[in-house]
């Protein structure tokens, strides 16, 4: 029980850094967030990893995502409010305004074209249009390689 | 996990890739799809959809089949 009360604080703390300033935090920034020591973060992110609540680089603390954000830049960038974050995909890109229940405008671009994709979503959804989703691995397999999904 | 213009554009990467054409997703369902998975995603007592939770999100959104089956092992 104690260990599962320590991982619900230190995934609100990456959340809540992430919510807050569009980035990943530091180890040591969950740490001070959680009123724990950077050992016991750390044994959070792996269980939170086994979870599939976080994604983390291959030194073991960094985070690469914690869904819908992501930790490093990609083609996905989401506006709520005049702070920009980063999605790991395109339905994370939309997961963003989700999370927060706040307006937002995706920003992206068609992955044949490259065409750029301005989308405001609203409280309610976003903007009709015409553009589409697609995913190329299944849903059994999304996790067989989460960043390649 | 892409955006695309349209459905051309998904056959163009497709065909490129030599890579089977899946099921394509509109807008208004994709909404649906963030927030069955990221609604409650700050909260302090959420977690993803069960497998079973899954196949109802994508059964209620008319997206049904092995490729939206968690638990298939059709492409295995």
């Amino acid at each position: 029980m104690k260990s599962r009360d320590l991982d619900v604080r230190v995934k609100l703390a990456v959340y809540g850094h992430f919510a807050v300033t569009g980035r990943r935090p530091s180890t040591e920034d969950v740490a001070a967030a959680a009123g724990e020591n950077v050992e016991g973060v750390l044994a959070s992110y792996g269980r939170l990893r086994a979870a599939r609540v976080l994604v983390l680089e291959e030194d073991g603390s960094s985070i690469r995502m914690a869904p819908p954000f992501s930790g490093i830049p990609t083609r996905h960038v989401v506006e709520v409010d005049g702070r920009r974050y980063f999605a790991n995909c395109a339905w994370d890109a939309l997961g963003v305004p989700a999370a927060l229940h706040e307006p937002a405008t995706v920003h992206s671009r068609c992955g044949q074209s490259d065409e750029a994709l301005q989308l405001r979503v609203g409280l309610e959804g976003p903007e009709r249009s015409a553009w589409l989703f697609h995913c190329l691995v299944p849903a059994a397999r999304w996790w067989d390689d989460i960043v390649f999904t | 996990m892409l955006f695309f213009r349209s459905e051309e554009r998904v056959r163009e990467w497709c065909s490129a890739r030599a890579s089977p054409v899946r099921p394509l997703v509109s807008m208004a369902q994709l909404w649906a799809l963030a927030k069955a998975w990221y609604g409650s995603r700050l909260q302090p007592d959420s977690r993803r959809p069960r497998p079973e939770e899954m196949s109802e999100i994508f059964s209620d959104l008319g997206l049904e089949g092995d490729f939206w089956d968690p638990t298939s092992d059709a492409f295995r």
